[in-house]
């Protein structure tokens, strides 16, 4: 039963999901971070919600079998910024988390519910590129992964079907190395103008992602490789020509689409020098 | 989205008993139904931080938060927090200083500076600013909040009390 007509709170996943698919209007809800904020501004009006806060299969982080690491879709986001489990390449996923928003949003927002959201000033999709995420979702009619590249669509669009929810992440074994990310905004917690997600590995192996220039994040096999192979100021500057090549900003409030662009190589760069520098300071 | 519920939230160590929709938010109900106004309604999207209250002891947006979603966590406004050593050291230290102007922003900066000071007695400048720089303070220029908190952390033993 519905604490009121109109919010459910289920305490497991199978419960969350009959009720998402009995009820075809309904939105699940996490933290609020997102979806309160735009009922609050008149932009959604639910007939009903379903909070997924109470499911414990859903909230937490956990090593699995293989040494990848499981990360609930209602885990909060300052849970991922403290936990140590994101360690060598999958540094970047806790470094990102840290950046969003405030304490009070990072105390309420969850990983899920932002991913969902698919903002692309968002700072965990490129962070989910870089250590190679990917998503699980639930559904009543079953549950099916997708590699985090194909689960955001476009502008505030993923392959999430009607009913269906993400219920986690999957890191795959984090490598040795050092991740970094890397964000310009015009003040602490704002959405990112734009933002740059590393993580470089011990054995070369590297792998970048760039957010807020584009309906998803930018990122290329070829800069990839080119980045694993060496990263000299040459190297470097061409995959960020490649990754430029590959971004479509828009104008907003936060900056021109011009200036997005000009912004990638230069942040790039500041990103491999950061990253470099503190894997000299601790060799 | 519809009738309203009752329900009964713990706020500030008391029960207490409201009616709300499942949309209305934490502040809502605080603001309207029990008059602890102290927590502000300033941008109503989570930005501004001037709706700051603790949940679980821990700083929330109460602008985000919907109520009938709350009735699980302990809530604390600043009316229930004046009792605390941390608290009255925050407030003699933001009059010592100055720390406001309009003083809109002041009690969601006293609320989000107590989380601190409980977590970190002895909190750098860099500590405070990060602590705070989702609580926007549209007078100050923010200097004499940051040497507030300093302050009081200086007169405050180190240790955090039980």
């Amino acid at each position: 039963m519905p604490l009121s007509p109109s919010l459910f709170r289920p305490r497991t996943l199978d419960e969350a999901l009959d009720i998402l698919a009995a009820t075809p209007d309904a939105r699940p809800i996490s933290g609020g971070a997102s979806l309160v904020a735009m009922m609050n501004a008149g932009l959604v009006e639910p007939t009903a919600l379903v909070s997924l806060t109470r499911i414990p299969e859903l909230s937490g982080i956990r090593r699995a079998a293989d040494g990848g690491i499981l990360v609930g879709a209602a885990t909060r986001h300052s849970a991922i910024a403290a936990e140590t489990v994101f360690a060598g390449t999958a540094a970047v996923l806790a470094h990102a988390a840290s950046q969003i928003a405030g304490v009070a949003v990072r105390n309420m927002g969850t990983i899920g519910g932002a991913v969902a959201h698919a903002d692309p000033g968002l700072d965990f999709p490129p962070a989910l590129f870089a250590v190679n995420a990917r998503v699980h979702l639930a559904a009543k009619s079953g549950h099916r992964m997708l590699p985090i590249r194909d689960f955001l669509v476009d502008w505030y669009t993923t392959a999430l079907e009607p009913g269906e929810i993400v219920s986690a992440f999957e890191i795959p074994r984090p490598k040795p190395g050092s991740g970094f990310y890397l964000k310009h905004a015009r003040v602490a917690g704002d959405f990112a103008i734009v933002s740059i997600a590393l993580s470089l590995a011990d054995d070369g192996e590297a792998r970048v992602a760039v957010g807020g220039c584009g309906p998803t994040p930018l990122a290329s096999t070829e800069a990839n490789q080119m980045l694993s192979e060496n990263l000299s100021v040459g190297t470097v500057s061409r995959a960020g020509e490649l990754l430029t090549a590959l971004a479509n900003p828009v104008d907003d409030v936060r900056g021109t689409a011009e200036y997005r662009k000009l912004l990638v190589p230069r942040m790039l760069a500041r990103a491999v020098r950061e990253i470099t520098s503190a894997r000299k300071a601790v060799a | 989205m519809s009738e309203p519920a009752s329900l009964t939230l713990k706020v500030n160590g008391k029960a207490r008993t409201a009616t709300a929709a499942g949309t209305d938010t934490l502040l809502t109900v605080l603001r309207d139904q029990f008059l602890l106004t102290g927590a502000k309604r300033g941008c109503n999207q989570g930005v501004c931080g001037a709706c700051t209250v603790l949940a679980d002891g821990r700083p929330v947006r109460s602008c985000l938060s919907l109520a009938l979603d709350c009735d699980d966590r302990p809530i604390d406004t600043i009316e229930g927090l004046t009792g605390e050593p941390i608290m009255q050291a925050l407030q003699r230290a933001f009059i010592a200083r100055g720390a406001f102007q309009c003083g809109f922003c002041t009690p969601a900066m006293l609320v989000a500076s107590f989380a601190l000071l409980q977590s970190n007695p002895r909190p750098s400048d860099t500590d405070i600013r990060r602590a705070l720089s989702g609580n926007y303070c549209r007078c100050t220029g923010y200097k004499k909040i940051v040497e507030a908190v300093l302050d009081a952390a200086a007169r405050l033993p180190a240790e955090t009390p039980a």
